[in-house]
C-alpha cells in the first residue's frame, strides 16, 4: 500500500516539458534529473528543486501522459527522484510507458480518476488491487491491472534486474 | 483470421505462428541502433549485466549524429568517451564525424534496417524504418542495453490501424504535407496511442523511399508504437546494393484485422503546416499566406534527403533568399550531402544563399548549428515545433515541408510553392 498526497495535471503533460531540452545531455540519474523536472509544465517548478520540494508521492493526469514522442529516460528518473511513486492516467505515451515499466515505476491507467482528485488530496494506492482511494474526498477509483510481465519486472525492481538475474543463471529470456 | 503485417514481424521474430494484439512477447531483434549522447550510457548499463561482448558486433550500430562536431568542449568530452566505448567494444558499423549521418538516415541508407525484421534504436524516430517494411521501434537506454546483451526486446504486439491513401499528388506536395494533415485530423488525443500504422493503396505505391522514410518517422509524433509500408519493387531496388542480409517480403493479410481504417484521397491536399507549440495544430497554407519568419531551417531525420534538396534547387535556382532569412540547410547523412553536391543542387542552393551544413541533427533539437534565440520565428521542414525545441522558448516554430520553405525563403514570407513562379 502506498500513500501520499497527489499532483493533479490541468493540461496534457509532455515528456519535453517534465524534461526540459536543456538537461536532455545530462546524465540519466534520479537526483541529477529530479532538480529540475516539471521545469517545462509549470512556471512555478522551473526553479531548482521545486517540484521535488512539494514531496508528491502520485500524479493524475488526463490523456496521452508524457506524451510528444520523446524517450528518454531522464523522465522517469526525474519523477522516480522527486519522490512520485506512480501516475495515474487516462493514458500514457508509449515511449515513457514502456521507460516506466522498465524501471518498475507504476504507470498505473485509469479512465475516470481524472476528474475525481484536486493537487493536494491524499490518496492511497493497492498495487495488489488496483484501488486507488481518496482519502480526502472519501471516493475510490478502479485501476487496470498491470500485465503480468509488468508486475514480475516491477517485482524485480525493473528490467535491467530482472534480465541480470536471467543472465546470471543462465535461463533463457522467452 | 490473417494478421497484419506488424503481427507477421512479431510472430516470425518470436518464433511463433501467430499473435494476437495485447500479448507480450520477447522478440530477435536484427540491429540496436544508439548515438552519440546516450550511448556511452547503453554500453555502461550492458556491462553491467555481466556482460563483456555484445550479441553480434555488426549488428549494433553507433552513429554520431546529435552532438557533431562539438560546438562545445562539454560536447566534445562526451564524443571522446563515446569513441573509447565504442572501440573498446569493437563495433563493426560506426559511422563518426566524415562518416556520419542521423542515425535513422544512416541505419536505412546503409541498409541496417530490413524488411521483415525488427530493429531498434534509443531515439525516437525510429519509427523511420518501417519505410522499407522493418518493424522499427524507439526504446530507452534499458531496453538496448538489454538486446545488447541477449539480441532480444519486449514488445507488446499493437492494434493496427490502416490508413489506404489514393489519389494524385499535386506539384510540390510532398510526404510531409500528408503526414501532417494526418496529424491535424488524429490529433494528440489517444487515438494512435500504441498503435500499427500502416499506410497502403495507390499513392503510397507510387511514393519514394524518400518520402516513405517522411512518412513513417512522423509516425512517432502521432503517438504510435510503428509506422510500416508494405515492401515492393521500390523497396527492392532501394535496398538491392545496400545490404548482403537476406530479408522477408512480407505483406498483410486480406483478412488481417485492424482496430480503424481511414481512407485518404490525397487529390485535394494542399501544403500543410503545423503553429508554432502544438504539432496537431495543422491547417492548410492559405491561411499564413505572406506570415514573415526570419529563420528558415530544413535537415533532419524527416526532411533531410536528397529528394528535399532536388525540390529546392528546383524552386530556388536563379533567385536569391530574402535580406530577412537567414536560411540554412543540412543534409542528413554525408552520403546524402555528396549526392546533392554531385547532382549540383547545392552549388545552386549556396549560390542563392542559402548556408550549408555538415550533416548532422543540427538545431532541431537545439544544441548547435543555428539554434533559435529569442523572438526568432523559424519556418522548418523539421518534426517538432514544441516551445524551445530548437532552443529558446521565446522562439516560435512552424513546420512544413521542404518545398515550402525553399518558395517562402524566396519571398520572406510564408508562400504557396504551387502558385511561386519557378
Ligand atoms: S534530426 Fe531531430 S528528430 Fe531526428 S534524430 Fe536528430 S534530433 Fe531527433
Amino acid at each position: 500500500m502506498i500513500k501520499g498526497t497527489c499532483w493533479v495535471a490541468d493540461d496534457y503533460v509532455m515528456a519535453y516539458d517534465i524534461i526540459i531540452q536543456e538537461y536532455w545531455t545530462s546524465a540519466i540519474d534520479a537526483t541529477e534529473n529530479s532538480k529540475w523536472v516539471m521545469a517545462g509544465v509549470k512556471e512555478e517548478f522551473n526553479k531548482e528543486n521545486a517540484f521535488k520540494d512539494q514531496g508528491y508521492t502520485f500524479i493524475v493526469a488526463a490523456h496521452n501522459f508524457a506524451g510528444g514522442g520523446k524517450s528518454i529516460e531522464h523522465v522517469i528518473t526525474g519523477l522516480m527522484g522527486a519522490g512520485i511513486q506512480a501516475v495515474f492516467a487516462t493514458s500514457f505515451a508509449r515511449l515513457q510507458f514502456r521507460n516506466a515499466i522498465n524501471y518498475g515505476l507504476p504507470f498505473v491507467t485509469c479512465d475516470s480518476i481524472s476528474e475525481g482528485c484536486d493537487t493536494g488530496d491524499e490518496l492511497e494506492y493497492d498495487p495488489e488491487s488496483g484501488m486507488i482511494r481518496n482519502l480526502t474526498k472519501g471516493t475510490q477509483f478502479q485501476s487496470v491491472p498491470a500485465a503480468p510481465f509488468v508486475a514480475e519486472v516491477g517485482e524485480a525492481g525493473g528490467l535491467m534486474n530482472y534480465i541480470r538475474e536471467k543472465i546470471a543463471k543462465s535461463e533463457a529470456i522467452e | 483470421m490473417g494478421m497484419t503485417i506488424t503481427e507477421k514481424i512479431m510472430a516470425r521474430n518470436s518464433g511463433r505462428e501467430k499473435v494476437v494484439p495485447g500479448q507480450l512477447v520477447w522478440t530477435d531483434v536484427h540491429t540496436v541502433m544508439t548515438m552519440d549522447y546516450l550511448g556511452k550510457t547503453c554500453f555502461d548499463k550492458f556491462r553491467s549485466l555481466g556482460k563483456t561482448e555484445v550479441f553480434d558486433k555488426n549488428r549494433v550500430i553507433c552513429v554520431s549524429d546529435h552532438l557533431v562536431p562539438p560546438p562545445n568542449q562539454k560536447f566534445a568530452t562526451m564524443l571522446n568517451e563515446w569513441r573509447a566505448v565504442v572501440k573498446q567494444h569493437d563495433i563493426t558499423n560506426f559511422y563518426d564525424l566524415g562518416r556520419q549521418g542521423i542515425a535513422h538516415q544512416i541505419m536505412v541508407e546503409q541498409g541496417h534496417v530490413l524488411p521483415g525484421k525488427i530493429s531498434i534504436g534509443t531515439d525516437s524516430h525510429a519509427n523511420t524504418y518501417g519505410a522499407v517494411g522493418a518493424m522499427g521501434n524507439a526504446i530507452g537506454v534499458t531496453d538496448a542495453a538489454v538486446a545488447m546483451a541477449t539480441g532480444k526486446a519486449w514488445f507488446r504486439i499493437p492494434q493496427s490501424v490502416k490508413f489506404n491513401i489514393t489519389g494524385t499528388w499535386q506539384p510540390w506536395v510532398m510526404a510531409k504535407d500528408l503526414s501532417l494533415h494526418i496529424m491535424g485530423m488524429m490529433h494528440w488525443n489517444g487515438h494512435l496511442l500504441y498503435k500499427a500504422l500502416e499506410f497502403t493503396g495507390p499513392a503510397i505505391k507510387s511514393l519514394s523511399m524518400a518520402g516513405r522514410m517522411t512518412l513513417c518517422n512522423m509516425t512517432v509524433d502521432l503517438g504510435a508504437k510503428n509506422g510500416i509500408i508494405a515492401p515492393d519493387v521500390i523497396t527492392e531496388r532501394y535496398l538491392r546494393n545496400r545490404t548482403s542480409d537476406a530479408w522477408d517480403m512480407l505483406a498483410s493479410d486480406e483478412d488481417a484485422t485492424y482496430d480503424q481504417v481511414y481512407d485518404i484521397d490525397i487529390s485535394d491536399l494542399g501544403p500543410t503546416i503545423a503553429l508554432p507549440g502544438k504539432l496537431d495544430d495543422t491547417v492548410p497554407i492559405d491561411k499564413l499566406i505572406g506570415t514573415k519568419f526570419n529563420k528558415a531551417f530544413v535537415g533532419t531525420c524527416t526532411n533531410g534527403r536528397l529528394e528535399d534538396f532536388a525540390a529546392m534547387a528546383e524552386i530556388m535556382k536563379g533567385k536569391q533568399v530574402h535580406r530577412d532569412v537567414n536560411m540554412i540547410l543540412v543534409p542528413a547523412s554525408q552520403t546524402v550531402y555528396l549526392e546533392a553536391l554531385r547532382a549540383g543542387y547545392i552549388e545552386t542552393l549556396v549560390e542563392a544563399g542559402a548556408a550549408v551544413d555538415t550533416p548532422s541533427c543540427a538545431a532541431c533539437a537545439g544544441i548547435h548549428t543555428g539554434v533559435a534565440g529569442d523572438g526568432d520565428i523559424v519556418l522548418s521542414a523539421g518534426n517538432r515545433n514544441m516551445t524551445g525545441r530548437m532552443g529558446s522558448r521565446k522562439a516560435e516554430i512552424y513546420l512544413t515541408s521542404p518545398s515550402v520553405v525553399a518558395a517562402s525563403s524566396i519571398r520572406g514570407e510564408i508562400t504557396d510553392p504551387r502558385t511561386f513562379d519557378i
